[in-house]
């Protein structure tokens, strides 16, 4: 473990503009703009200029599956987060009682994910930053092997999706009470040589992104996930933070809410204690619960040494997005071992009217939705709240500390470093943008 | 046959069917495998009973049975645990003899060089397990036109090539099927190694092959009873009387071929949603489409053949278009392909008669329907314009001959009749009348040049009275009435005449035609019974003119007397252990209604389906002509609509008490 | 890299508009395919994989998402000018996709109920497909788009043959299949019969109807299915329709088939009135 030493400060220059008109090798469309006047700070922002997409209203009048469906398509990085707890918050309004194994199948749905989302994110987005290539497709040219190797476990995880949802973007069988379709065991037992290859490639991965010099930072985040007392977190538990907050995941509301700002097109999440910004994703995740990770993933973060860093050094959380590859994986392969069909696929269910809310922790973080739903079990208000709507604030005050730490630099190295903090978050603004908070007055 | 060398028969090849109880199956399943045969059969998935590889008989749809109807398909819980008490499912053999997508040729192109190689597969060796005769039959076609030449669909050829085929005769039809329509089943005829019927005391094995010898050897099973065995003729028989023969099978391709621009096509286009889904469950359906899977530099090809469809808009499309581009087009290329052209294309429709289509159709079309529609059985022969029709009115005739046929039957001969009763057709009849008593329905049993013959038994006071008239006396008549033999159907084919008792007489104007131009029919055999010989009917003709002419008498009696050395019997005695083939025959029956759906049933054991068969039904008239009621028989006016009618015509109206 | 003697690569651009980013993201999940591709193609701007940018020329642009913005708007019109072959990729793109159900609805409502300062908010009233703005040379149908269709375009253009993108119905390939029909052996609705082929019926392989994410095919007899929905089989009129409300809605004939059963469903169509949370915010935002 390294960190990257820092030029000595230079003079600070006293009027600058940083901007990236749009952000790359990240999910969807938005801008970074950080202005310098007399040496201060006074703007530093994450725009997002996103096309919305109105995903809460569209989702009025739809009945709890057509749901499901709909709001996968917010991400087509993580839909799986998007269903997940969308079919929990119904499956608990409802009082839906399901098979054990249909509990497991979820939570293999979700290491197949995170599989996807954090390979994709530390191999294809942010190993080119760390390497100084433009693009992973770039970094094959030298490192083809290691690129390979790199698209092999993401499809590892990529066939499991399509195996237990028909498709690993936007997948099918995800139903209210269970599945649509379960496996057999037979189907699942071939996906495990490639899943154990898998495990061994992000071992290494972790490894190797360990090993790269991370730039300095430091800034101490509130870390907000879910945590349960027997599973790393996936569909289940309580949110807590690093601060003592420990509610019930449908008392978000209680103590978040988002807010609009000038120049998004989404939303921003905050405390409404005032304290503000907050950080979601693996860095919370491995902080708050590392405790809970698969004994394998622990045993690469201990050795990793990047325990603390990662909670203080935003640029580390690739090594805690490595540990999460490998609990994945590792996860991935007991509940195969541990598989026995679902004797009642599909529990069938009647709705109720009520509050529907449920969050569940997407690759990037916490993920929260609160249906309205009336006795025939159509929605009737719907609030979504993507993590990166909540990271927003975190990543803009990051933003500040870090350009501090790059204003020596000459400009266009420090815009690459700020751009690469920002991808450290691994944000996804096609979520962020399409979470409106809507209220429909009924009257 | 890798198994171990079979012991030597213990019984004759000829001994009949074995039999097997229901666990037997196991066996049979590890003879197939251990001969390195995937073994194909049935067994439940999603909802359905579809074909899977089988390696165990706890894979069988063991007490499952289904429930279909156009456009639908469900499983059922049977009562009982038969194996094979299903009806067939959405899969067919055709999915392993010619797969929905195959590689047939690899194809690589290099620095201007191409070469081709064709693809030749290695297809598994097959056993098919639970097969019905409908599917065989359906190989049947498809060996005709995958490798019936001059070309040969060489992957077909080497997959069909060593086959195996342990079939299931019918003893379930489902309302979708209609085998015995075009002749492909319910019995298993032939194309099998092994044959099973399945009944309720377990599963009679019969081989069919030398390869079905030797599998049934090695099982070592007993010889089934008598019983057991009359069992299943009689399981499978009912299933053919079930399925009754839904379609018109005979002239159809002529009546669809002659329709191009029924509106019924349009009709149907905007049910049709085009999806293709009947094309793709055909069992016969071979259209396909060569598709190329190549590396990105197309340097390295495959090329595939896939299954296309009629349905499909691009199916028929060349430069400026598609030949097809209307719904309707595309509908009655399939219907006619099926019913229709496929007979001059290969000899044979191109349906077996599976009901797949129609089951497995989204929206529940019915093929049966729509040929129905579009291509009507001829419609009854035209009503001639009847004398005396109106409910106040009799044409009056003479007796000029009278004629004791029996103790209680005579015939009279009438004449100085208006000249218009000679148009009648054979079966129609005449509202007879003589002041003084009701009207009566009596059938015409003879044409004459100046008139015409009534056969009557006295079986009450007013047709007592009619038998008593003399030469001179004079009757009031109003006729000919109602519909008639379709003797224009059954020219060229082969006509059954069923009847008993006074039954004859509605039937002797066919004979007469017969003898009239006997060429015009093919052959012809009359079955005819009585309480007695001394009640038999029209004796000359009997034993001499109708043999003479080349039809086939046969007669029996319900007690004979000493001067009677013929059979005694019920009617249908007759003809149990004839060896006609029903599956082009017409038949024509007349006698007591209980007698006529015995008949009819052994008919349709015989291959006659309902299409073919025809009653004349009696019921209580007073008109004749469709005004006073009294012969309805549900939606029909016997009278007018009938007194002939064939079974289809009639549905389960037909023996239904209460009527 | 590679074949020395291969011709000058096609120039390509992956460029999104309104959408989840998940049809970029297949040819991401080309995986051990997609290295290849990179050689046989010359990836030019695709910022979602690449920090390398380029305005272009391009040989090839693949359009991913809707046009729902004024920027975006412009912005088409611009890129056709620098393409050769513009290929549209997912239901977004072609169809206007998910997002095109607010077209039903009164835009300035929906936004202003959505946003407590909408005047922060540009967007275009209508989600539209690519091809309503400029014209369109191929197109990937799906939401999101197949794989294997994906790399049969991209073979196709390396060689410069037609693609062979099948114009048949879902049903078709569920048979090929092998999978049981839902709609006949379940009583589900399924779309599958009005919907363009290409993913492999996915749906009614994991037991479901098909929600019509490649749309409609050609000629779809929407008509049709829904009187066989609804007079033989008994559903309400309005639910049958909001069958086909999905990821194609905007798609003709779906399109006119929702109109003429009652609409698009609530969410999507209504004026919403400013609700009183959504008050309650622009209060507090003012108040800042
Ligand atoms: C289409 C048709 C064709 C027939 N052809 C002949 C034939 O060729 N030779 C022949 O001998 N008989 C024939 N019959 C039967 C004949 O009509 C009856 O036997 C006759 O009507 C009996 O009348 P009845 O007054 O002598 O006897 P009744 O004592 O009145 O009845 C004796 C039996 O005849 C039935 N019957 C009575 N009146 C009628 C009626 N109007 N219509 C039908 N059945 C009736 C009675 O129900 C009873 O079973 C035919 C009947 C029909 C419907
Ligand atoms: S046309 Fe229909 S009934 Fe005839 S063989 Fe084909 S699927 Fe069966
Ligand atoms: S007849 Fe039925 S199954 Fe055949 S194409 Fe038409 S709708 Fe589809
Ligand atoms: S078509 Fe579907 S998968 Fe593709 S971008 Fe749009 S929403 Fe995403
Ligand atoms: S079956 Fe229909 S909804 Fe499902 S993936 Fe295919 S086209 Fe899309
Ligand atoms: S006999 Fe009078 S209606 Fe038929």
């Amino acid at each position: 473990m390294t960190e990257r030493p820092t030029p000595t400060p230079a003079p600070v220059p006293e009027d600058r503009t940083y901007a990236v008109g749009e952000l790359t090798r990240v999910e969807g469309e938005g801008s970074l703009h950080l202005v310098v006047r007399g040496g201060e700070i006074v703007e530093a922002r994450l725009g997002i200029f996103e096309a919305p997409r109105y995903f809460e209203a569209l989702v009025v009048d739809r009945t709890p599956d057509e749901v499901i469906d709909i709001v996968a398509r917010i991400c087509g990085i993580c839909p799986v987060a998007y269903q997940m707890s969308a079919v929990h918050a119904f499956e608990d309004l409802f009082g839906v009682a399901i098979d054990p194994s249909v509990r497991a199948l979820r939570r293999l749905l979700y290491c197949g994910e995170w599989i996807e989302s954090h390979a994709l994110h530390i191999w294809l987005l942010h190993a080119p930053d760390f390497l100084g290539y433009p693009s992973a497709i770039a970094m094959a040219a030298d490192h083809r092997e290691r690129v390979e190797a790199a698209l092999r476990a993401k499809k590892a995880g990529n066939d499991l999706l399509r195996l237990l949802g028909g498709r690993p973007i936007h997948p099918v069988s995800v139903r209210v009470g269970g599945w649509s379709r379960a496996p057999r065991r037979s189907e699942l037992l071939a996906l495990r040589p490639a899943l154990a290859d898998g495990l061994a490639i992000a071992q290494e991965t972790t490894r190797f992104v360990a090993s790269l010099p991370m730039p300095a930072f430091a800034r101490e985040p509130r870390l907000v996930s879910l945590r349960h007392p027997d599973e790393y977190p996936f569909n289940h538990g309580r949110i807590v933070s690093s601060d003592g907050i420990d509610i019930p995941m449908a008392d978000w509301r209680s103590i978040f809410e988002e807010h609009q700002v000038e120049g998004s097109n989404a939303l921003h999440a905050r405390t409404l204690d005032g304290k503000g910004a907050y950080l979601l994703g693996p860095a919370a995740r491995v902080t708050l619960t590392g405790g809970t990770l698969h004994p394998l993933a622990r045993e690469a973060l201990d050795q990793s040494g990047f325990a603390e860093l990662i909670r203080t050094n935003i640029y580390a959380s690739i090594v805690a997005r490595g540990v999460e590859l490998i609990h994945a994986y590792a996860e991935a392969l007991d509940l195969i071992d541990a598989y026995v069909p679902p004797s009642v696929p599909l529990a069938a269910w009647e709705p109720r009217a009520g509050v529907a809310a449920w969050a569940t922790e997407a690759p990037r973080g916490l993920l929260f939705h609160r249906y309205v739903v009336d006795d025939r079990g159509r929605i009737r208000e719907a609030q979504i709240v993507p993590p990166t709507s909540q990271n927003q604030a975190a990543i803009e005050a990051d933003l500040v500390v870090a350009a501090r730490e790059v204003l020596a630099l000459p400009h266009a190295e420090a815009t690459h470093r700020l751009e690469q903090m920002i991808r450290s978050y691994d944000p996804c603004i096609s979520c962020a943008t399409h979470f409106l908070d809507l209220t429909i007055d009924r009257a | 046959m890798v198994m171990t060398p079979p012991p030597p028969a213990p019984l004759p090849a000829l001994a009949g069917p074995r039999f097997l109880s229901r666990d037997g199956i196991q066996p049979l399943l590890d003879l197939l495998r251990a001969d390195g045969r995937r073994v194909i059969g049935p067994t439940v998935a999603d909802g359905a009973i579809v074909m899977d590889e089988i390696v165990s008989a706890d894979q069988l749809p063991r007490g499952w049975g289904d429930d279909q109807a156009p456009g639908r398909y469900r499983l059922v819980r049977r009562e009982d645990d038969r194996l094979f008490g299903y009806n067939l499912g959405p899969s067919s053999p055709k999915a392993w003899t010619f797969p929905s997508l195959v590689p047939i040729s690899r194809a690589t192109r290099s620095e201007g060089k191409v070469t081709f190689d064709p693809v030749l597969p290695e297809p598994p060796k097959i056993a098919f397990l639970g097969i019905r005769a409908c599917e065989i039959a359906a190989l049947r076609i498809h060996d005709r036109v995958l490798q019936g030449g001059p070309f040969v669909d060489t992957d077909y050829a080497a997959r069909r090539a060593d086959t195996l085929i342990v079939a299931v005769g019918c003893t379930v039809s489902a309302p979708t099927c209609f085998c015995t329509s075009m002749g492909s089943g319910p019995e298993l005829t032939a194309g099998h190694d092994l044959a099973i019927v399945e009944t309720e005391d377990g599963l009679l094995v019969e081989a069919a092959t030398p390869a079905g010898e030797t599998l049934l050897a090695a099982l070592a099973a007993r010889v089934a009873t008598p019983e057991e065995r009359a069992r299943a003729t009689h399981e499978v028989a009912a299933t053919r009387a079930r399925i009754g023969d839904p379609v018109a099978l005979p002239g159809l391709k002529e009546r669809l071929l002659a329709q191009p621009d029924h509106p019924r096509w349009a009709e149907v286009a905007e049910r049709c949603i085009t999806c293709g889904s009947c094309t793709s469950v055909c069992p016969t359906c071979f259209c396909t489409s060569v598709t190329q899977t190549t590396d990105l530099a197309g340097a390295d090809v495959v090329m595939n053949r896939t299954w296309d469809s009629c349905f499909s808009p691009s199916f028929a499309k060349v430069a400026g278009g598609s030949f097809r581009s209307r719904p309707r087009d595309r509908y009655r290329q399939w219907l006619t392909h099926k019913l229709a052209t496929w007979e001059d294309q290969f000899g044979t429709p191109g349906c077996v008669g599976c009901g797949r289509c129609v089951t497995w159709c989204p929206v529940g079309i019915d093929l049966r329907e729509e040929a129905a529609a579009i291509a009507p059985v001829r419609p009854p022969e035209p009503v001639i314009a009847p004398v005396a029709a109106t409910p106040g009115a009799f044409a009056v005739g003479r007796v000029s001959a009278v004629r004791s046929e029996t103790a209680d039957t005579t015939t009279l001969a009438i004449d100085r009749l208006d000249p218009a009763f000679a148009a009648g057709r054979p079966g129609q009849f005449a509202m007879v009348d003589l002041p003084g008593f009701p009207p009566l329905p009596i059938s015409i049993s003879r044409f004459t040049a100046d008139g015409l013959v009534l056969t009557i038994r006295g079986a009450g006071p007013a047709t007592r009275v009619l038998c008593g008239l003399q030469p001179g006396d004079e009757v009031g008549l109003r006729g000919p009435l109602g519909t008639a033999w379709p003797l224009d159907r059954v020219a060229g084919r082969d006509l059954v005449i069923v009847t008993g008792g006074i039954g004859l007489a509605p039937l002797r104007p066919v004979l007469d035609a017969v003898v009239a131009d006997r060429e015009r029919f093919g052959s012809v055999r009359l079955y005819y019974g009585a309480r007695t010989p001394a009640d038999l009917l029209f004796r000359d003709e009997l034993e001499g003119i109708w043999p003479h002419a080349g039809i086939e008498v046969a007669l029996t009696v319900d007690r004979a007397g000493s001067d009677w050395s013929g059979p005694v019997g019920v009617v249908t005695h007759l003809f149990d252990r004839a060896t006609w083939d029903g599956s082009a025959t017409h038949a024509f029956v007349c006698g007591p209604e209980r007698m006529m759906q015995a008949t009819v049933a052994a008919l349709a054991a015989r291959g006659i389906g309902a299409a073919r068969t025809w009653v004349t039904l009696e019921r209580h008239m007073e008109c004749g002509i469709g005004l006073c009621g009294h012969c309805q028989m549900g939606s029909l006016f016997i009278c007018k609509d009938g007194p002939v009618f064939s079974i289809a015509q009639l549905g389960d109206t037909f023996g239904r008490e209460g009527i | 890299m590679a074949s020395s003697a291969a011709p000058a690569r096609p120039r390509v651009g992956v460029v999104k508009m309104a959408s989840c980013d998940g049809c970029q993201l297949t040819i991401l999940d080309l995986e051990e395919r997609l290295l290849d591709v990179t050689e046989r193609f010359e990836i030019l701007d695709f910022p979602e994989a690449s920090s390398a940018r380029s305005a272009g020329p391009f040989d090839v642009l693949f359009i991913e998402g809707s046009i729902s913005d004024p920027h975006q708007a412009e912005r088409i019109v611009e890129l056709r000018a620098r393409t050769r072959y513009l290929v549209t990729i997912g239901a977004c793109a072609t169809a206007g996709g998910i997002q095109a159900l607010r077209n039903w609805g009164d835009h300035a409502a929906f936004r202003d109920a959505v946003y407590a300062r909408p005047e922060w908010v540009a967007s275009l009233d209508r989600s539209l497909p690519v091809a309503d703005l400029v014209p369109v040379d191929a197109e990937l149908r799906g939401c999101p788009i197949d794989p294997d269709q994906l790399l049969e375009l991209l073979a196709a253009l390396a060689t410069g043959r037609r693609p062979q993108l099948r114009d048949e119905s879902v049903c078709q390939e569920c048979k090929r299949r092998g999978a049981v029909c839902v709609a006949v052996a379940k009583g589900v609705p399924c779309l599958g019969q009005v919907t363009q082929g290409g993913c492999g019926a996915i749906c009614p392989r994991y037991g479901r109807g098909c929600y019509g994410c490649f749309g409609p095919r050609e000629g779809a007899n929407v008509d049709g299915l829904l009187r066989h929905l609804t007079a033989d089989l008994g559903h309400d009129p309005a639910e049958a329709g909001r069958l086909l409300a999905g990821f194609t809605a905007w798609a003709q004939p779906f399109r006119s088939a929702i109109d003429a059963t009652g609409g698009a469903p609530e969410g999507s169509r209504r004026s919403l009135p400013m609700a009183p949370e959504a008050a309650r915010r622009a209060a507090q935002e003012g108040a800042r």
